[in-house]
């Protein structure tokens, strides 16, 4: 358990949370009707005591798992392991993330597995591809370029072409 | 002496009720910060865990505030002191930060025994005060 640090020359008045914040926080109780100073300075103190002893504990479970990152399943296990902690804070926690049941068998996220398409049936991206001559010989193109063949509407070139048109 | 019931009841209203969540939790860097000086050194933090950090403290200065407020409810007295706190947190199961806590309080009360005795004699020789009378002298018609 962490305790207090004590210092000779006084108490330090300096605390990590802000006063008016601890304030508010104890103001949410109805009953509560006027606070000392000194008993919000102690509940800053004691809350900073309390925030240092359960990260200290799920720094350790974290430790016990072999994990860099304290997270909150570590944090869930010191609860645990603390009596009076656990009275008051465990069902606080959110609840523990489900399992992934294991007799599923696991896919890659990128893209589910389908049911193979009925017989008969096309891919769209067919439609988009080249059609592949078996001939390799007519794929190139004609070295000759009068080889070519012409455009097959010839008024089509020009028909692209806007001409002005004499209104009068 | 804090009176805080009222104030906190009137920011409710205001809001129709409902309390916002910053004034509901603690500072997240602020958590983040203590958590970070108590881990080792090659230690992280996720963010789920500081927020769930925030959870708890505020839990916590709730639970130990309404066991105080309670004591005080029933001896029939409005105002919630530091020896309400201490014995809260003992009858809470937190023995072990009572003790240190009632060494901070009395070293606190100590400490601001001696703030107010500094005021005190600040006071008698503020400037504001010595400005005050020449004011008054010279409304008087004394000469300084």
């Amino acid at each position: 358990m962490v305790m207090a640090e004590e210092e000779e020359s006084g108490v330090s008045i300096q605390l990590e949370f802000p006063k008016g914040r601890v304030k508010k926080i104890m103001a949410l109780d109805k009953d509560v009707k006027r606070v000392s100073s000194e008993a919000l300075f102690l509940v800053s103190r004691s809350t900073e005591l309390f925030l240092q002893f359960l990260a200290e504990k799920s720094a350790q479970v974290a430790i016990e798992k072999k994990r860099k990152t304290v997270n909150l399943e570590h944090i869930r296990e010191a609860v645990k392991r603390h009596q009076p902690t656990r009275d008051f804070l465990l069902d606080e926690l959110p609840p523990p993330s489900q399992p992934t049941k294991p007799d599923r068998p696991t896919q890659p996220a990128g893209r589910p597995k389908l049911d193979p398409p009925p017989r008969g049936t096309r891919r769209i991206d067919l439609f988009f591809r080249k059609p592949e001559l078996d001939d390799p010989a007519q794929a190139q193109p004609p070295e000759n370029p009068a080889q070519a063949q012409p455009p097959e509407n010839p008024d089509q070139d020009q028909a692209q072409s806007p001409v002005p048109v004499d209104e009068s | 002496m804090e009176d805080i019931g009222g104030s906190s009841s009137n920011d409710n209203n205001n809001n129709g009720g409902i309390i916002k969540e910053q004034d509901r939790l603690l500072p997240i860097a602020n958590v983040g910060r203590l958590m970070k000086r108590i881990l080792p050194q090659n230690a992280k933090i996720s963010k789920e865990a500081k927020e769930t950090m925030q959870e708890c403290v505020s839990e916590f200065i709730s639970f130990v505030t309404s066991e105080a407020s309670e004591k005080c409810r029933k001896e029939r007295r409005k105002t919630v002191n530091g020896d309400d706190i201490c014995w809260a947190l003992a009858t809470l199961g937190f023995d072990n930060y009572a003790e240190p806590m009632r060494r901070y309080l009395h070293r606190y009360r100590e400490v601001e025994v001696d703030h107010n005795k500094v005021n005190l004699q600040e006071k008698g020789n503020s400037p504001e005060e010595k400005d005050d009378e020449l004011f008054k002298l010279s409304n008087r018609g004394v000469g300084l």
